[in-house]
């Protein structure tokens, strides 16, 4: 069993690492490698699910006295159900990749870094400790930033990676000094030492501590205020984006807030948590409300039910949120491979408002694509609409604004992802495009397939009877949503609401101009500061220290010359002096 | 055996040799650098290898020389500087293979080379203080020149008057100190464990050592370019040949810190008491100063040079620390560095060749252009911002540990965020400018490394990959010492340390 | 009256000073060597007087050792000056700066 845990980790390692090493001369080859890969390391989760029970297995990484670190795997529910997500999800997008990147030039690149994701991403599910999954943090954080750049040659590519890792950087920093502060606090970085360590006390470990841990999910899981890297991180494949940005990447950062749950439960890290969770959901629902790239529209869709599971583990109830991230995976995964299948199809368009008409010709993506829809919108009997109720009936037991929050951004996304299905994907073809798309292939269209069963079952298997007011509430969201957006957009030819709500709709558009605050934030700060101290460096250091060490030594230097005359009289006469003042000095 | 010998004979007699070959004989010249590095190298890793954990002094060779005073020729291995001691022989190796951008006088800069290889390995392999300097000035004096007569850049005249004033400094204000510890332990003798078996009963008179601490460290900071006495660091290197930047940054410069640990704590371990708070603040201005004037380099060697400065900034944190998690973490970041310092030059000295300029904002694209090449300065820049997989994150995470429970926590976190957002900051954009975006039009006959280079670049990033992977290979023979050093240090503290410890893991 | 010591060494002092002010002062080269001559002949009267005074023989045998080696010195010294006039028309004290830095 132990095996079949590190081979879990260790098999996309080894895949990426080959690929690397010169199989990515083959496409076949590298395909072939990584997918194996990928697909047996999910087939090793299953057989560890079947062989129920806890599995825990290390090797020593670096040991002090009083520090120790291990590589080591935890496999216990919470982490078979994400191996579960990722490696399942995972090897669909694999597949579906097969055809997306069929034209691309690096080819084997892309599958390389695929399997060094899904390695880091595994890491970080299976450790056993805070330290390791710190390591894991970063390798995905570099993953990402290789996947989102992947086309390296467009400059908005490689910013946005840029954006990415530095916005995650800042997280990580956060969640280095809190695991710096636990470890102080509690002696070692291990989470079964730490909960049996807290299990005797209460809030040994402070809010802020807490707090700063939360502030590494932040970056991870792009909660306000670092989600700023998400949209832009659509540069990369949409396979990607779906892989990344819907099912795994992000899903980190509540992964984690489940793992350590004991640490922040209890101080005062929660409600921040919740608040900012509740934050995020709101905001980019309301930006996703006027975007017009399709991939936008789901990366907003994505930040914002993030931000649900954020709030349901700040408000108390990580399984919730484990629920809602489970579901939530499969539908969005499966709402990115459709959009992905779109854009194909149109040759590389992603502006909704040049698609349209594609029930016909597009039967399989458009009816897996509803499906998804029906699923994040929280139709009832849908997988979505089970996670959804979970946490707003979290939301309504502990904060009622939180849940008039909730129910609101509900109503939005209902909104927005009609508005997204009716101008996609319904009424007359709105481009030339459009009109010639064709349905994609087998190898594209079957994980579509295949993720649209758990979008619609996935929500049984922990399904329980609703809280009658909550139920109310999502229903008459839901109508009202969908009847909103119909009267709105069913047959318009363009955004009607930016003509009517001038001022809301551009501070949707331009997301709250919160990268362009940021980025003063940087000219102003950041810059000035490095700006100082190159000035520092050139003036003080360089100018006055050196060249003034330098200058004095040849100011003295030229004091000291001007005795030599050269003339016999003045050198005669200093003599005489000095003679007659040592004789006085000997002789009084 | 004599491995340490044989290791640093190999480069000396290299030299010598070199001065006998006419000096058109460029490829024999070429060869015996080679040769003598590729041989030095395994035997440096025949020694690595054999090493026992935790045995004390191994692959001694003790000569007398003048009994009177004390002078033995004494080389010996323990955990510190094993490690380092490899770590030299693979950048000594990878600086003769990327020395063939050189192809005037040939003949005297193999010669130079070679002597500042046998000075490095040596004054690393040292044990009697007399000797530990000595190999320090033979390895130093030949940079000078080599900045001096083969430098490129239109400031390599001020460049090289910069860094040969300032090290030998540096060196002067060491010497006096070191002096002044022979003088003051009155051991009759230079051999380091005979000083230190003699400062253990009867430790330095408390006030010599306040005078003895401050000079050592300021001089062996000078030598490390610990702030404010920085500035010759990235002018140096901008201005010097790639295989001297390769082994001054990567190797020589960690002569002041490896003596720090090795003479300055534990002979003066109460004047490291009162001035190690002073370093750890100058560590910090390291860190976050030259990483902010890293942000605003336009010029990819002066680039690399500051955030060299920088990560001597962890180094410098680690010893102010003074606990076995810090000191070890020191000596980590010291051997990963190197490699990485080493590996960043030898790559910026392809581009320059390839490119004939090292300005950020002319490249570009330049990943498309040469893949091999492209991806190891990928990897070696993000190993530089800490990226795990790298030596450098293992010892840069096990310093934040030190420094956290050593009670520097401000410093700590100001700390974190340098290495973490500024340093991800600086080697984004480096990135971003040279190797990604669209591809400039003056680097269309850019080529990649040739097989040479390309095996001696490929070693580094293996070298750190693999101590990435394992650190433990490298800190079990390190602590072993280094838990000597710290009881060495703090004696009384030691107590209630371990009281503290043990209390805190439960 | 006597002569007292003081008198002859009043007498020396006077001389030393004459001939260390003509060092000093005069610009000609000869007149320099004159006065230095003057400033080592003042030194032989204090040694006579000394002698004379003392009651031993001490001082005048130092005296001859002086004028001895003065008198080589001059020879050389005059050498020199000669040369140097040959080369530069010119005995001025004030012309020959050339080591001036």
């Amino acid at each position: 069993m132990n095996i079949a845990a590190w081979l879990i980790l260790l098999l996309p390692l080894f895949s990426a690492v080959v690929i690397g090493l010169g199989a990515f001369r083959s496409r076949k080859v590298s395909a072939a490698i990584s997918v194996g890969a990928v697909v047996g390391s999910f087939l090793l989760t299953l057989l560890l699910i079947s062989a129920s029970g806890e599995l825990r297995t290390s090797v020593t990484w670096l040991e002090f006295e009083g520090l120790q670190i291990d590589i080591g795997l935890q496999i216990d529910t919470l982490s078979k159900l994400m191996l579960c997500i990722v490696t399942g999800i995972g090897g669909l997008i694999y597949i579906f990749s097969l055809g997306y990147m069929k034209e691309d030039m690096d080819f084997s690149r892309y599958f390389a870094f695929l399997s060094l994701f899904v390695f880091s991403m595994i890491g970080i599910v299976l450790a056993d400790n805070f330290v390791m999954m710190f390591i894991f943090w970063e390798l995905v954080g570099i993953s990402s930033y290789l996947l989102i750049g992947f086309w390296f040659d467009k400059s908005s590519a490689a910013d946005a990676a840029k954006k990415a890792f530095l916005t995650n950087r800042v997280g990580d920093f956060g969640f280095l000094i809190g695991i710096l502060m636990v470890w102080a606090a509690l002696g070692s970085v291990g989470f079964a030492d730490l909960s049996n360590a807290l299990s005797g006390e209460t809030a040994a470990v402070t809010g802020l501590a807490g707090f700063l841990i939360f502030c590494g999910a932040m970056g991870k899981s792009a909660q306000f205020p670092l989600h700023v890297w998400l949209p832009d991180a659509m540069e990369g494949p949409t396979p990607v984006s779906a892989l990344i940005h819907a099912a795994t990447m992000v899903a980190a950062g509540v992964y984690m807030l489940c793992r350590v749950f004991f640490l922040i439960d209890g101080t005062w890290a929660m409600e921040a948590i919740a608040w900012i969770g509740g934050l995020t959901s709101l905001m980019a629902a309301l930006m996703a409300v006027q975007q017009d790239d399709i991939k936008r529209i789901l990366a907003y869709s994505t930040l914002s039910q993030l931000g649900y599971m954020v709030m349901a583990v700040g408000l108390g109830s990580p399984d919730a949120a484990m629920f809602h991230l489970s579901t939530h995976a499969s539908f969005k995964a499966l709402l990115f491979l459709g959009a992905g299948s779109v854009i194909v199809a149109l040759h590389h368009e992603q502006d909704i408002w040049k698609m349209g008409g594609l029930r016909e010709r597009m039967p399989r993506t458009y009816w897996t694509f509803f499906i998804g829809t029906m699923a994040l919108c929280g139709v009832p009997l849908f997988s979505g609409f089970f996670s959804k109720e979970a946490i707003i009936d979290v939301a309504l037991q502990s904060n009622l604004l939180l849940f008039f929050v909730a129910v609101f951004v509900a109503l939005l996304t209902t909104f927005y992802m009609t508005r997204l299905f009716i101008v996609a994907f319904m009424g007359e073809p709105r481009s030339a495009q459009a009109k010639r798309a064709k349905e994609s292939p087998a190898v594209m269209t079957v994980p579509l397939l295949v993720l649209a069963v758990p979008s619609v079952l996935a929500g049984y298997y922990n399904a329980h009877a609703p809280n009658p007011l909550v139920l109310c509430a999502s229903l008459v969201v839901l109508v009202f949503g969908i009847l909103v957006a119909n009267s709105v957009y069913s047959g318009a030819k363009a955004d009607p609401l930016p003509a009517r709500f001038v001022w809301l709709a551009k501070a949707m558009r331009g997301r709250f101009w919160f990268d362009e605050m940021y980025q003063w934030l940087i000219d102003r700060v950041q810059e000035n500061l490095a700006k100082l101290a190159e000035a520092i460096d050139r003036r003080v250091i360089a100018g006055l220290m050196v060249r003034g060490t330098h200058g004095t030594t040849e100011l003295v230097g030229r004091v000291l010359r001007l005795a030599q005359t050269g003339n016999l009289q003045t050198y005669a006469f200093w003599f005489a002096i000095g003679m007659a003042a040592l004789l006085v000095f000997t002789l009084s | 055996m004599d491995w340490l010998l044989i290791i640093v004979l190999l480069p000396l007699l290299a030299a010598a040799a070199i001065g006998f070959v006419p000096g058109s004989q460029l490829r024999t010249i070429r060869g015996i650098t080679l040769g003598a590095s590729v041989l030095a190298l395994l035997c440096a890793l025949i020694a690595f290898c054999s090493f026992k954990v935790g045995g004390g002094l191994q692959f001694e060779t003790k000569w007398a020389w003048v009994e009177s005073l004390g002078l033995h020729f004494h080389l010996a291995a323990d955990g510190i500087n094993i490690g380092i001691i490899l770590m030299g022989a693979i950048v000594a190796f990878a600086a003769a293979c990327c020395a063939d951008d050189i192809t005037h006088r040939m003949k005297e800069f193999h010669i130079l080379l070679n002597l500042m290889i046998g000075g490095i390995l040596g004054a690393f392999a040292s044990m009697d203080l007399f000797f530990f300097y000595f190999f320090h000035e033979l390895a130093l004096v030949p940079t000078f020149i080599m900045i001096g007569v083969w430098g490129r850049g239109a400031n390599r005249n001020y460049a090289t008057y910069k860094i040969t004033l300032y090290l030998s400094l540096g060196a002067l204000l060491a010497l006096i100190g070191l002096i002044g510890v022979y003088v003051q332990t009155g051991a009759e003798s230079f051999s380091i464990p005979d000083l230190i078996a003699k400062v253990r009963e009867t430790p330095i008179d408390e006030a010599a050592q306040q005078w003895i601490f401050p000079l050592l460290m300021f001089g062996f900071g000078i030598l490390v370019s610990l702030w404010p006495f920085h500035t010759w660091a990235p002018l140096g290197y901008g201005a010097a040949p790639t295989a001297t930047a390769m082994l001054h940054a990567g190797v020589l410069k960690k002569f002041g810190l490896y003596g720090l640990i090795r003479v300055a704590i534990p002979m003066a371990p109460a004047g490291a008491q009162n001035w190690l708070g002073v370093l750890a603040w100058l560590a910090l201005a390291n860190l976050l100063y030259c990483g902010l004037v890293a942000v605003r380099q336009k010029d990819l060697n002066q680039l690399i040079g500051n955030s060299s400065v920088a990560h001597m900034g962890f180094i410098f944190l680690g010893i102010a620390s003074l606990n076995v998690i810090g000191l070890t973490g020191a000596v980590l970041v010291m051997i990963a560095h190197g490699l990485l310092a080493a590996l960043a030059f030898g790559l910026s000295g392809h581009l320059y060749r390839q490119t004939g300029s090292l300005d950020m904002s002319r490249m570009g694209g330049l990943l498309r252009q040469m893949p091999l090449a492209g991806t190891a300065l990928l990897m070696a820049l993000l190993a530089g911002c800490g990226l795990p997989g790298f030596a450098n994150f293992a010892g840069e995470v096990t310093i934040f540990f030190a420094a956290w429970l050593a009670g520097l926590k401000t410093i700590t976190v100001i700390a974190a965020w340098s290495a973490l957002v500024i340093g991800g900051l600086y080697m984004m954009r480096a990135i971003r400018n040279i190797l990604h975006g669209p591809r400039g039009d003056d680097w269309a006959k850019a080529g990649d490394v040739n097989p040479l280079i390309a095996t001696a670049l490929g070693l580094l990033l293996a070298a750190l990959m693999v101590f990435g992977f394992a650190p433990g290979l490298l800190t079990k023979s390190i602590e072993s010492e280094v838990t000597k050093i710290v009881r060495l240090a703090k004696p009384a503290a030691d107590a209630s340390e371990a009281q503290a410890t043990e209390v805190a893991v439960r | 009256m006597e002569p007292l010591l003081n008198h002859y060494l009043l007498v020396s002092g006077a001389l030393f000073a004459i001939g260390l002010l003509g060092v000093i002062v005069r610009r000609n080269l000869l007149i320099i060597y004159m006065s230095l001559e003057l400033m080592l002949n003042a030194a032989n009267v204090a040694l006579v007087a000394m002698s004379r005074f003392n009651g031993n023989l001490d001082g005048q045998v130092m005296v001859f050792f002086i004028i001895t080696v003065a008198a080589a010195e001059v020879s050389v010294g005059l050498a020199l000056i000669v040369a140097l006039y040959r080369k530069r028309q010119t005995a001025d004290v004030e012309d020959l700066a050339t080591m001036k830095l």
